[in-house]
């Protein structure tokens, strides 16, 4: 998948978007890409996991979540996790028909994925996938689990909010005070809430939270009918009141840094005539990649030396110019370890060992996307000067 | 790196309501291991594009059992429309001999009649999966 393709979905293109989540689910070379250039983009998104026992009303209630949310004018990414045939791999991703009044809408976008024998209640890509809706816009990001049993506990990683849907029916109060699922709960939703046993389930888990220690920060009770919308506004306030939102693993100054350095590799020559394109960047750090051509060859058909060399200081170039003042290579060394072919996808990293006022000692690993093998080294030290980089006055 | 289960969407356009055919095939291509996004009846065109869309599906199979392959040759337009013609299309069910030619010229790539082998749909679908992904794999 070409990095053109990547920007497009980041832009929000549909289908570009549904071209790098099977990317994602390929792994690989371009799943690396595609990770390295929505690193600097995520953190905004409200990441919300739904969680509960097969059966017990996920979908639907996923649903009427969206149309909420939209009514509020917010757009909607959903991952929805469908259990893999443990003896055939095969699936059947049923989850989004429930969820089928919104599909003419383009402010919602639903993507199935097989758990392809991935435990713990969500599929191998599903932390990438968020990342990717978060990094192309999307305002809220759901996660459906698979039908989760006592112990599917993986969405408490990747989720702002944990919603643990309760079915009324499904035991007696001793299920509630059990360890596993019902502990990672932020929310409580009782679906289903017109059947007559659904009053005592809330009630069950009232009495469960009763007796936990922390008492001032007991998750909310809900009791919801999502088919005919009774709760479902309640629900949405308590989601949007969430004081976690859009505070997930933000770096630092990372959006700033990329901007600029993006700015200095377009007004660089160098970069233009060699392909050298920036995947990601934060303050002190700068990702390339490049794709080994025809005129990258040497006479003896492989990449060129100096063409890594050139590769690597144009990464070490923009780490050490991403705080805002000008620094230029003073001395670099590289030792090159394995050979490149024509076609190999490259990607260097720089990373800032140390930095003074006036002296930055810089590292850039090289290595080849398709398998991680290591290619070539550098270090640089850099000389520091009192004024901004000259691509920065052009803004 | 395992190469990736195909992903077909099974569904129905149009009024027809009769799904036990559907539900069948989608039985089958999930035990030969692949990933299905199986849909109730009477889908709009425009969801099937979007679905197919979102989901970055290889193939869609429609199953027609009362008419409703007539409608197939403006979803084929609609697919073209969202740049979305590596998706290749089947069709399964009753359609007349002289409809069929109608749906191939449309693009549509295989059309399967009652008395079709499980195993011969299964095999089409590997193939045709293989084909969008050489396509996809050009326009990349």
């Amino acid at each position: 998948m070409d990095t053109a393709l990547i920007f497009k979905a980041l832009e929000g293109d549909r289908r570009a978007i549904g071209r790098a989540i099977s990317a994602l689910e390929d792994g690989g070379a371009s799943a690396y890409a595609i990770r390295q250039a929505t690193a600097a983009r995520q953190g905004r998104a409200h990441v919300i996991g739904v969680t509960g026992p097969p059966g017990g009303g996920k979908s639907t209630l996923v649903s009427a979540m969206i149309r909420g949310l939209r009514e509020r004018g917010m757009t909607v990414a959903v991952v929805a996790v469908d259990p893999s045939s443990p003896f055939t791999g095969g699936a059947v991703l049923g989850d989004r028909i429930r969820m089928g009044e919104r599909q003419s809408d383009d402010g919602v976008f639903i993507r199935s994925l097989a758990s392809r024998g991935h435990l713990g209640g969500l599929a191998t890509a599903a932390a990438d996938v968020i990342d990717l809706f978060d990094a192309a816009g999307f305002d809220v990001v759901i996660v459906e689990t698979v039908g989760a049993g006592q112990s599917e506990v993986e969405i408490t990683r990747f989720a702002d909010t944990r919603i643990v849907v309760c079915p009324p029916g499904l035991g007696d109060d001793v299920q509630a005070i059990k360890a596993g699922i019902l502990e990672i709960a932020d929310v409580f939703v009782v679906t289903k809430a017109d059947l007559p046993d659904s009053r005592k389930t809330a009630s069950d888990l009232r009495a469960m939270l009763a007796l936990r220690k922390d008492q001032c920060h007991l998750p909310p009770v809900l009791q919801v009918v999502a088919t005919s919308g009774d709760g479902v506004d309640k629900l949405v306030e308590v989601l949007l009141q969430r004081p976690e939102r859009g505070k997930r693993h933000a770096v630092d100054g990372a959006q700033e840094a990329y901007r600029q350095l993006s700015g200095f590799i377009a007004q660089d020559n160098v970069a233009n005539l060699l392909g050298f394109e920036l995947v990601a960047a934060a303050k002190g750090t700068a990702t390339l990649r490049m794709k080994v051509q025809r005129k990258h060859i040497n006479f003896n058909g492989k990449c060129h030396g100096g063409i890594l060399f050139s590769f690597g200081d144009m990464a070490l170039g923009l780490a050490c110019n991403s705080h805002g003042k000008l620094a230029t290579l003073v001395d670099g060394q590289m030792s090159i370890s394995t050979a490149v072919d024509e076609g190999d996808w490259l990607i260097a990293h720089a990373s800032e060992v140390s930095r003074s006022r006036k002296i930055g000692s810089y590292q850039v690993r090289i290595f080849r996307a398709s398998d991680n093998a290591h290619i070539a080294l550098i270090h640089g030290t850099v000389y520091v000067l009192d004024r901004p980089p000259v691509g920065a006055n052009d803004e | 790196m395992a190469a990736r289960p195909p992903r077909v969407i099974v569904t129905k356009i149009g009024f027809d309501g009769h799904d036990r055919g559907s539900r069948v095939i989608s039985a089958t291509l999930r035990d030969a291991g692949m990933e299905v996004i199986y849909t109730p009846p009477w889908q709009e065109i425009a969801t099937v594009v979007k679905l197919a869309t979102e989901e970055d599906a290889d193939v869609i199979g429609i199953s027609s059992l009362a008419t409703d392959h007539l409608i197939i040759p403006q979803l084929m337009d609609a697919l073209r429309n969202a740049g979305l013609s590596d998706v290749q299309v089947i069709v399964g069910g009753i359609v007349p001999a002289k409809d069929e030619a109608r749906l191939l010229e449309a693009g549509v790539a295989r059309v399967f009649h009652p008395g079709a082998a499980l195993d011969d749909v299964v095999t089409d679908v590997i193939a045709l999966t293989a084909k969008r992904r050489q396509l996809q794999g050009e326009s990349a």
